[in-house]
């Protein structure tokens, strides 16, 4: 009897040992050498600066700082973002180094307008745009843009070709959009004419008007915005591309949206005409040899025409136990120096100027499109100050699934908007409560 | 004379009906095989096709050239006999904490009385309805405290404690053998552990195998534990290779077909071999001579 | 008599203490592991957090809000009670059926049973985009038989009626894996028994109903809580396909959670959200474990201690 209560207590003892020497094991972390700093770097890998570019960058970088090595930590996409906000919200275990893609971690970015200032930094070099609208947080400055990103309409000229339409041009409307989606479309082959927005709000929103935004720029009222006649223009834009019969389906959207990659598939398989995407997708039509020219979005009559377009902000965690240094990276890598090396080596078209200009493909035909759409317009900036704006969007998701679906008719679209005003405006109002700017 | 002819013509019809129901049930076994297997054929299509041609129309089952270079991209790409091996290597520690934790557990919970038992169970039960999001910014502060972040330590030390579901699992199993056993074993001097180890455990093994099953499949299948608590590249496991197939911009289905694949087969196999101690022969439980 | 007592309090004393000290590894990885991080999210659903800065004491607010104020929170009980309703009662009937089936003694049922078992291996997101080119109202496979029989197949994930279905249907797929637990419940059923009846002259379905299923019942009480706490669990669907629509239909209270918490930052409101389901799904499993002394037989227990 005692015999067994032994082994029992035998057990447990090893399994405490265990447990208890796992702990000590890992409470064993030493103090980090002196001479040496490591930093944390997060990131991900895309067409523009996949795994291999950015290594090679890390070890150009090291090259040239001894004492700073950098801890490469690639992650997918979307655990980037999760892993982001476990480790910012719990306070502890964040990087030196990360992208601050989501709007709700700007707080804990690190203020670098002192180190900007110490070290006559010229944060001119960059897009004075994207500068403007993406690094700054409360008046100050939170990170620097790293490369250049924009929302194009890529169209393939192959079936453009074959149905005998002309190429579209930088200045075509929205009404032409729908029409050559029409001609250039072939229901019977499935091959379709334009892709459905799966949002309301890109560049051909704010092309209709601008108060065709979700709400005040100062992000207090609706009324007035949701519902302004300029509103009503783009929704009804809206449902005639959506009964106009050259879409895709809807599940057809659905399967391929499952990763949030848009319709570059479709595009790609030769079955979508035109569609709206972005540089990296251009990367992937260029290296599949695809046949395409690039377009921007269409605009509304004499109105200002925008782009969608981004710059990544990079920036330094605010707890991070090395912000010397990690500025030391972050001025090289978002500088000059690391968007040339990603310029060269990868396909990042850098947000520096001086640096653009020495794009190696610059004289071919998808490069040339790509910026001359750049230049040529304003950026949109439509979540306004708020980065709740992602709940107000949330909460007139169903007349958008409505008019996708076909479950309402046109002239409903008014009042239909005119009833989720004060839905939207509670929202707003809850939202405000958890108000970051 | 007469007795042997009807036992042999017994012995015919029997084997006739044995037949009959073997082909019965084959037919519709492989007929619920097809519906069942109807995504995998999916993937299999896919995963065999080069990376722009899976969308188009018609759709095509089987392409001209099949690209079973993917399968070689899929170990080439992503470091992933890197990640299947340190998977492995999770499973044997996490499969090991769950037998020396979870049989020991669940014999306190099925057969000894203790006060608040009722109690205990209700909170075994209630750690499985918390999802893990919830749990993700305390336990992460706690880890990156104890120095733990970017090991392994985070991902094993809860098998050591037992997970609810085998716990649960081994009760109910525990639950079913009647106390007679207990009891002679008592009569004999066995102390009460030893009841634990000598008598009940060996007649679980059922149980231990869906244990050892389950945790292989679990952590093979395991995506954000490992994300958050890992940094380092080659510390990475499987599900977290499989999502790098899944670009910023695009997905590579192809290869996220052929990843899913290759990556299925060894649980396939593992599973296929474990039946034996699942389904082995007739389970003689009890003393009834 | 008094010795006797003596002597069983003494070794009831002596079981207590073997029980503490059997279960102290769960314990233990409870307090911290599940009971410290439940202690701060209960705090948490006090306060309005954005997990970026300090929480604020808000008191009952969020509770307030969410019974009262928010139209969300109704509407994603409603999907998941529909989804826990539906679903629940076909898993659990179709797994013990497929195990049935399984465990008949034929050859080449371990090929069979390790078929079948294929679904669970393949990881929640995985399934949902293979689901997705299923039924596909297009071009998938589902409504392309269907229309080889001349019946017009509907928009499934797309349709509002059909939606939940769907996402229900799903979860049948995934059944393989569970028969594991099922085969291993029925390999204990002493064949003896069924010898006995068998010699009495019982027929097959008189069997099943009165020994095969009475000593199943410890796996379908098992197989019960842990697929009703799962069903309440529903996310992965929603999130990789449906968004939670058309129309809210396939609006699962955990995606709800999930947008609060994780896209809106609004992680005080969803920790009380959290805590709300967590009692949801106790008092339930409660439920079945109380009425569970009726309808459970553990031959174990059957000379009650």
């Amino acid at each position: 009897m005692k015999k067994d209560s032994m082994k029992a207590v035998l057990v447990l003892m090893l399994m405490v040992c265990l447990v208890g020497s796992l702990f000590a094991a890992g409470a064993k972390e030493s103090a980090p050498a002196k001479e040496v700093v490591t930093l944390e770097w997060w990131t991900w890998d895309s067409e523009e600066y996949n795994e291999a570019s950015q290594r090679a960058m890390v070890k150009e970088f090291e090259a040239s700082h001894p004492n700073i090595k950098i801890n490469m930590t690639l992650l997918p996409t979307k655990g980037f973002e999760t892993k982001m906000t476990t480790a910012l919200g719990a306070g502890v275990g964040g990087p030196d180094v990360a992208f601050f893609s989501v709007a709700n971690w700007y707080p804990k970015a690190l203020v670098l307008d002192e180190y900007i200032k110490r070290d006559k930094f010229d944060i001119g070099m960059y897009y004075k745009g994207f500068w403007d609208t993406k690094t700054q947080f409360n008046g100050k400055t939170i990170g620097l843009p790293l490369g250049v990103g924009a929302s194009i309409v890529m169209y393939n000229k192959d079936l453009f070709d074959a149905a005998g339409v002309a190429y579209p041009t930088n200045d075509w409307t929205t009404d032409e959009y729908l029409e050559i989606a029409k001609k250039v479309a072939n229901p019977a082959k499935k091959v379709w004419g334009a892709e459905i927005l799966t949002r309301p709000f890109r560049a051909i929103w704010f092309n209709h008007g601008e108060n065709a935004r979700l709400y005040s720029p100062d992000s207090t009222k609706v009324d007035g915005y949701l519902n302004s006649p300029e509103s009503l223009a783009a929704y009804e834009w809206f449902y005639d591309l959506m009964r106009s019969g050259v879409t895709p389906t809807v599940s057809d959207m659905a399967t391929l949206s499952t990763e949030n990659t848009g319709p570059i598939d479709l595009f790609m398989a030769n079955r979508l005409a035109m569609a709206t995407l972005n540089q990296g997708h251009m990367l992937n039509a260029v290296k599949a040899g695809k046949n395409f020219g690039v377009v921007r979005e269409p605009g509304v009559g004499d109105n200002p025409r925008h782009v969608n377009a981004w710059s990544l902000l990079v920036g330094i965690w605010e707890g991070s136990k090395h912000p010397e240094e990690a500025w030391t990276f972050l001025k090289w890598y978002v500088g000059p120096e690391g968007q040339k090396f990603l310029m060269d080596n990868a396909n990042l078209f850098p947000s520096i100027d001086s640096v653009a200009k020495q794009y190696k493909d610059a004289d071919k035909d998808y490069v040339k499109g790509f910026l001359e759409v750049l230049n040529d317009t304003q950026v949109a900036i439509w979540r306004g100050a708020h980065p709740s704006g992602t709940k107000v969007e949330a909460s007139i998701t169903d007349l958008w699934d409505k008019i996708k679906l076909g479950l309402i008719t046109k002239d409903q679209i008014k009042g239909e908007l005119n009833a989720l005003v004060p839905k939207a405006q509670a929202v707003l109002d809850e939202a405000k409560k958890t108000l970051l700017y | 004379m007469k007795t042997e002819t009807t036992f042999e013509a017994m012995k015919r019809a029997h084997r006739r009906r044995q037949i009959t129901t073997s082909v019965v049930t084959h037919s519709f076994m492989i007929l619920l095989s097809v519906i069942f297997l109807l995504p995998i054929f999916w993937m299999f299509s896919t995963a065999i096709k080069s990376r722009w041609d899976i969308f188009l129309w018609p759709p095509v089952l089987f392409p001209e050239v099949p690209q079973w270079v993917n399968f070689r991209d899929v170990f080439t790409r992503v470091p992933m006999f890197r990640f299947i091996g340190n998977t492995f290597y999770l499973i044997v520690l996490k499969t090991i904490g769950e037998l020396l934790a979870v049989p020991l557990i669940a014999y306190g919970f099925a057969r000894l009385k203790f006060p608040g038992k009722g109690i205990f169970f209700m909170l075994v039960i209630s750690t499985m309805m918390i999802p893990l999001q919830t749990k993700l910014i305390p336990l992460y502060s706690m880890y990156v405290k104890a120095g733990m972040i970017d090991t392994y330590w985070p991902l094993v030390l809860p098998a050591f404690s037992g997970t609810p579901f085998f716990i649960f699992l081994l009760i109910q199993y525990m639950k079913t053998m009647p106390r007679d056993l207990d009891d002679a074993a008592k009569i004999d001097g066995v102390g009460t552990f030893g009841i634990l180890y000598r008598i009940l455990l060996p007649l679980c093994i059922p149980a231990l195998t869906i244990i050892v099953t389950y945790t292989f499949l679990w952590t093979w299948n395991e995506f954000l534990q490992p994300l958050i608590y890992l940094n380092s590249y080659e510390k990475f496991t499987i599900q977290m290779g499989l999502e790098m197939f899944k670009g910023i911009w695009s997905v590579e289905w192809n290869l996220l077909m052929a990843a899913t694949l290759s990556t299925m087969t060894p649980v396939l196999v593992m599973y296929f071999f474990a039946q034996k101690h699942l389904i082995g022969g007739i389970a003689s439980v009890g003393m009834k001579g | 008599m008094v010795t006797k007592q003596v002597k069983r309090s003494k070794a009831a004393v002596k079981e207590a203490l073997c029980g503490y000290l059997s279960i102290s590894p769960w314990v233990l990885g409870f307090i911290v592991l599940t009971f410290i991080p439940i202690l701060s999210t209960i705090y948490y659903s006090f306060t309005r957090w954005t997990m970026m800065d300090k929480p604020v004491w808000i008191g009952l607010e969020n509770y307030i809000h969410m019974f009262t104020k928010e139209p969300l929170f109704y509407q994603s009980v409603k999907a998941t009670a529909l989804y826990v309703l539906m679903s629940l009662p076909v898993i659990l009937i179709f797994g013990v059926l497929l195990s049935l089936l399984l465990n008949m003694k034929i050859k080449g049922m371990n090929f069979y049973r390790t078929l079948f078992y294929i679904p669970a291996v393949i990881s929640g997101v995985s399934i949902a985009m293979l689901w997705t080119w299923l039924l596909q109202p297009d071009v998938g496979i589902v409504n392309s038989v269907l229309s080889f029989f001349g019946i017009q197949g509907p928009k499934w994930f797309w349709d509002p009626k059909w939606a939940l279905p769907s996402v229900a249907s799903m979860s049948l797929w995934k059944v393989g894996g569970s028969a594991v637990i099922y085969l291993a419940g029925l390999q204990n059923i002493p064949p003896q028994l069924y010898e006995a009846a068998r010699i009495d002259g019982a027929g097959k379905l008189r069997i099943f109903f009165k020994i095969t299923i009475p000593l199943l019942t410890p796996t379908l009480f098992f197989q019960l809580i842990i697929q009703m706490i799962e069903a309440f669990k529903v996310f992965t669907e929603a999130y990789v396909i449906t968004k939670g629509g058309p129309l809210k239909a396939t609006y699962f209270y955990l995606l709800y959670f999930y947008e609060e918490g994780f896209q809106h930052f609004n992680t005080g409101y969803a920790s009380a959200l959290i805590l709300v389901l967590v009692v949801i799904i106790m008092a339930m499993t409660m439920f079945v474990n109380y009425t569970s002394k009726r309808w459970v037989y553990y031959e174990g227990e059957d000379k009650a201690r």
